[in-house]
């Protein structure tokens, strides 16, 4: 037996980032006939607006079905109350990220728009206090040279090490919610082992499969691949820059294989980026909040200015250096800051999958 | 006996195809005094001056139209004088086969069954009573009596409005605010009643009687007596019809302990939480608190067996409005709604959608399970809710929606043989035929409005009210040209009673559906005519026959069933004699024709204003007459009643067993006769009812009685 304590602010909260006047849901379920992620035993999406619609914000911020969602729209489609279940569902997840995220005001400060430039300020801080302790302000000089501007040790360091405590951050939050999912479902474990379990998630994941499920948006699984793996290729190439720095093979001219591999991995960003920007700000039925366009323009900024910064250190241009001071800021926002914005997602989304399939809950 | 009988034939429509005219024409013609005419269209423009010059020309009195059903062109072939229809086209023609010697003997049959007819009936020339009253009375000054008193008095008809209180308003005086009634359909509405009684305060020609109630009313439509008790003065009042509006009375909240009432202090009714309001202030009963969370519960003795076993159509608005009261003015107070289905229908939608989507009101479908009380806080267990599980909540105080039960004991005191209060059918509502006449009750001449009739809401009754009346004023409108109501309405005929030969059976009181026969202290009956509906169930009760109708009667069926040829036993042609109710089942067999639905030429209709009107001298006349089986169609009685005149198909069920020993006398099977329901939509079975009950008859054998 449940006992309901309606949480008001988790309705309003929900409400107003999706946009969706979702107590207004009848409950006739024509959301979840064309959901392809209903089941017998969970009736997807139509039991989570009531919740919605009831505050249970427990049992919902631990709800793995929501990270199941891939976003295809038909439930929208076909609402005759026109309470948008799809944006509904991308509220919860992000209601999700924000409660389980280490520290939690990050994310707040990142879904608000007047405070967003905090989480650019501490960045570029930091950044400037490195560069005002490295002199690197006396060393802008010609030609273009980023190592001396910033010596790669130093950079290296300083931003693998925050990555780290990032990375530890997000673990820690992921931990939290698992723990808060165990409590929430009473939970029954699969026989086969969590290991292979894994494994088969991880396969799907990389293949995309849940997105196939989404036959009215193809277009998203499209760019979604495009940018996923564009930015698996730079994180690898990334990772191969740090050891190229220690052999002292670095930097790269534009007709090495690896560069041209990265150039080509910032293209395939871009693109994906470029398709997901244009449809969210011409499709006037799937609502877009700021957490939403904060992701995808830090993103698309991010291999921008990449790119300025590669292409002024060829034609040695002053102003290189001051792109790439840009370039770093926006690393830091898009990579450092990964478990407070969206881009929190992919790994809350995993995990979501594979407790589902490690407690047999889709039974 | 007739003077000159003229018989027009028609031969449009395929008639022609299908009969053999020229051997019809020729066969009547060479009667006495019959006079034959076909034509390609009778119900044409020409035709209508055709008719007038053959009336002239052979000074006919008496007129047979051999062309369609009866049921159309009724106003064509009224020539003023006395006028029978033979069915060709839907009867003969097209059920049967063409030109078949058996469809040609049904034809010639049925000519001969009307000649018969038509030689002991006479046109009726309708009842008039003296002294008709042109006021309409209303009982009951609530909301429905009062619409109902401002249209009424909008036609120009004198209105004698009658409430027991002291001031007119009823229910709507309790009412602090309404639901909403103008668009959107999202704000709650300001009382109605000041402007309502502002309205009324216009006509001088209502009349109202406040703190008064009617002690006895007697009479007949178009000259009712009332007696109104008003401060202990006795005053008398005429009127010629009466629309009951007492509206509704709760239904009792102690009956719902289940839920908690009268256990835990803080579980009221709407009606009470309504109470509250409109003083101003919602508090826990139980220490004077302001609620943090209240819980609805719908359907609380409704829709149950145990309790109303329907469905109060007003409670979900009613909720949905007084939850509005409380978010409007307690900001911080939740409301939970537990509901069977939310049933806002038609704008109340946009009502329901704006209550709904305000942040503090929480609605699922769900039963109650259990109510406890828990640190002073009530925990109302839901089972079957819309969360795919049973929930618990926590509430300060449960308000159940009542329904509403028809308040209609005692008040029109009916001083009329049948008992002085108005007989009610399902649910105990007041109506005598929901489906086709919703306002009639059994009693003619009284109408019933507003929730005495159907729970309904507050626009609801008002439109209602709307439309009683315009029932009320049609009653005396035809009570003045000697009319009846529906469904016989138009109809002028109206029963004689041979008193002669009655003796003071009461059969004929009693099972007059609506109440027509008043008893004199020797329990002769007295005819109260404008009563009458014209049904003719005494006339299938009397079993002295002393009672008849102008143009219907016993001896014209009996004639009718003794005009038809009757082939002898070795012909093996039986012959099958049907009884058709002319409500439902005989517009059926219209149907089947229209449809071309084919079934045996051996039967012989003989349609009927109501199976209850079958006497059983029909029955022993047509077994004697050597005719192999008796049919009788009716109307579907029951649950959902369809019997036009309330329990015409129930009393021949009752009077088989009379039926049964005019068989027994007779020596013959008692499966020779068999009555059949049939609603008005089961045409399509009409084929296979009746080749099957041919089957049983050649089974049985030939009537023994035939060429006797």
């Amino acid at each position: 037996m449940k006992k309901v304590n309606p949480d008001i602010d988790f309705i309003r909260k929900v409400k107003k980032e999706s946009g969706s006047d979702l107590k207004n849901c009848m409950q006739c379920g024509n959301c979840t006939v064309v959901c392809s992620l209903a089941g017998e035993n969970h009736v997807f999406p139509r039991k989570q607006m009531i919740m919605a619609g009831w505050g249970m914000k427990n049992e919902l911020i631990s709800d793995p079905y929501i990270w199941q969602c891939h976003q295809c729209g038909d439930c929208s489609k076909y609402c005759p109350r026109d309470v948008k279940p799809l944006d509904v569902m991308s509220s919860l997840r992000s209601q999700c990220i924000e409660y389980f995220a280490v520290p939690g005001i990050l994310v707040k400060w990142m879904k608000k728009p007047s405070l967003t430039f905090l989480t650019l300020i501490i960045p570029a801080l930091i950044i400037l206090v490195v560069l005002w302790a490295n002199k690197s302000f006396d060393k802008m000089q010609l030609p273009v040279n980023y190592s001396a501007f910033l010596p790669h040790i130093l950079l290296n360091s300083i931003f693998t090490g925050f990555t780290l405590i990032s990375f530890f951050l997000l673990f820690l939050s992921v931990k939290n919610y698992t723990k808060h999912f165990k409590k929430e479902f009473r939970v029954q474990k699969n026989e086969i082992s969590s290991y292979k379990l894994f494994i088969e998630t991880l396969i799907d994941f990389l293949k995309h499969k849940n997105f196939s499920n989404c036959t009215t948006n193809q277009y998203r699984k499209t760019a979604h691949l495009m940018i996923f793996y564009g930015f698996t290729t730079l994180i690898l190439l990334t990772i191969y820059a740090i050891y190229a720095v220690k052999i002292g093979d670095y930097p790269l001219n534009y007709y090495h294989p690896i560069k041209i591999i990265g150039n080509l991995g910032g293209l395939s960003i871009l693109c994906g980026i470029v398709i997901l920007l244009v449809k969210r700000l011409n499709k006037k039925d799937i609502n877009s909040s700021f957490f939403d366009y904060s992701f995808l323009v830090s993103v698309f900024l991010l291999v921008i200015t990449g790119y300025v910064t590669e292409i002024l250190r060829f034609s040695n241009h002053i102003s290189g250096y001051h792109w790439y001071f840009i370039h770093l800021v926006l690393m830091w926002y898009v990579v450092i800051f990964l478990p407070y914005t969206k881009f929190a997602h992919f790994i809350y989304r995993l995990n979501a999958i594979f407790l589902i399939r490690k407690y047999k809950i889709n039974d | 006996m007739n003077e000159n009988t003229g018989i027009l034939i028609c031969t449009g429509c395929q008639i022609g195809d299908y009969l053999d005219i020229d051997a019809i024409t020729t066969k009547y013609s060479g009667r006495d005094k019959v006079f034959v005419k076909h034509d390609a269209q009778l119900c044409s423009c020409n035709s209508g001056k055709m008719i007038h010059d053959f009336i002239e020309t052979y000074n006919i009195d008496s007129l047979i139209v051999a062309a369609c059903s009866p049921r159309y062109f009724a106003k064509e072939f009224d020539f003023g004088i006395k006028t029978e229809r033979v069915s060709l086209r839907e009867l003969v023609c097209y059920p049967h086969q063409k030109k078949h010697e058996d469809t040609m003997t049904l034809a010639e049959d049925y000519i001969n069954m009307s000649l018969a007819k038509l030689a002991y009936i006479k046109n009726p020339e309708g009842f008039v009573p003296e002294n008709i009253s042109e006021t309409i009375c209303v009982a009951g000054g609530g909301i429905s009596g009062i619409q109902a008193a401002i249209e009424g008095a909008h036609a120009g008809y004198q209105i004698l409005l009658v409430e027991k209180e002291k001031e007119l308003g009823g229910w709507l005086k309790n009412l602090h605010k309404l639901s909403p009634m103008k668009p959107p359909f999202t704000k709650l509405t300001d009382n109605i009643l000041p402007q309502k009684l502002q309205e009324l305060s216009q006509f001088a020609n209502i009349e109202c009687l406040t703190e008064s109630e009617i002690i006895k009313t007697s009479g007949q439509p178009g000259c009712f007596t009332l007696k109104i008790k008003q401060n202990e003065q006795i005053i008398e009042k005429k009127a010629g019809s009466i629309i009951l509006a007492s509206g509704f009375k709760p239904y009792e909240a102690q009956n719902l302990t289940e839920l908690g009432y009268g256990i835990f202090q803080n579980v009221i009714s709407s009606i009470e939480l309504e109470s509250m309001v409109k003083e101003g202030k919602i508090l826990k009963p139980s220490d004077g608190q302001q609620p943090e969370s209240i819980l609805f519960i719908q359907c609380a003795g409704s829709r149950k067996q145990n309790h109303l076993p329907y469905c109060s159509n007003f409670c979900c608005n009613n909720t949905l409005k007084q939850s509005r009261y409380i978010r409007e003015s307690l900001a911080e107070t939740s409301v939970f709604i537990i509901y069977n289905d939310i049933r806002a229908s038609g704008r109340m939608e946009s009502f329901y959608k704006e209550i709904q989507n305000d942040d503090l009101v929480f609605l699922t479908k769900g039963e109650i399970n259990k109510i406890e009380e828990i640190d002073k806080k009530l925990n109302i267990s839901v089972k079957d809710t819309l969360f795919g599980e049973d929930i618990v909540i926590e509430a300060d105080m449960v308000v159940l929606a009542t329904g509403m039960q028809p308040n209609n004991d005692h008040v029109l005191h009916l001083n009329y043989r049948l008992g002085e209060e108005l007989p009610v059918l399902k649910y105990n509502f007041t109506d005598s035929h929901f489906i086709c006449f919703p306002y009639e009750t059994r009693r003619t001449g009284i109408f019933s409005t507003g929730t005495v009739r159907a729970p309904m809401d507050i626009t609801e009754s008002m439109a209602d009210a709307g439309g009683a009346m315009m029932k009320a004023i049609q009653c005396i409108e035809l009570v003045k040209r000697g009319e009846t109501l529906h469904p016989r309405l138009g109809d002028k005929s109206s029963p004689e009673i041979n008193f002669l030969r009655c003796t003071d059976c009461k059969r004929c009181t009693e099972e007059c559906p609506f109440g027509m026969y008043d008893e004199n202290e020797k329990g002769t009956p007295i005819i109260n005519h404008t009563r009458c509906r014209r049904c003719a169930i005494c006339m299938g009760a009397c079993p002295e026959r002393v009672i008849s109708f102008e143009n219907f009667n016993i001896q014209s069926v009996s004639e009718m069933i003794k005009s038809v040829s009757m082939p002898d036993e070795f012909e093996e042609k039986p012959r099958i004699l049907a009884f058709v109710c002319e409500n439902d089942a005989y517009p059926a067999f219209d149907m089947a024709a229209s449809k071309k639905l084919k079934y045996s030429a051996f039967v012989r209709i003989i349609p009927v204003r109501c199976l209850g009107s079958v006497n059983k001298i029909w029955i022993s006349d047509a077994l004697s007459k050597g005719f192999d089986g008796i049919l009788l169609f009716g109307c579907k009685p029951g649950e959902n009643y369809q019997c036009h005149f309330i329990h015409g198909s129930e009393l021949t069920e009752k009077r088989a067993e009379n039926i049964g020993e005019v068989l027994q006398k007779m020596m013959l099977e008692p499966e020779r006769i068999k009555t059949v329901f049939l609603e008005i939509n089961e045409y399509d079975k009409i084929p296979q009812i009746i080749d099957h009950y041919l089957e049983e008859i050649n089974l049985l054998g030939m009537n023994p009685f035939k060429g006797m």
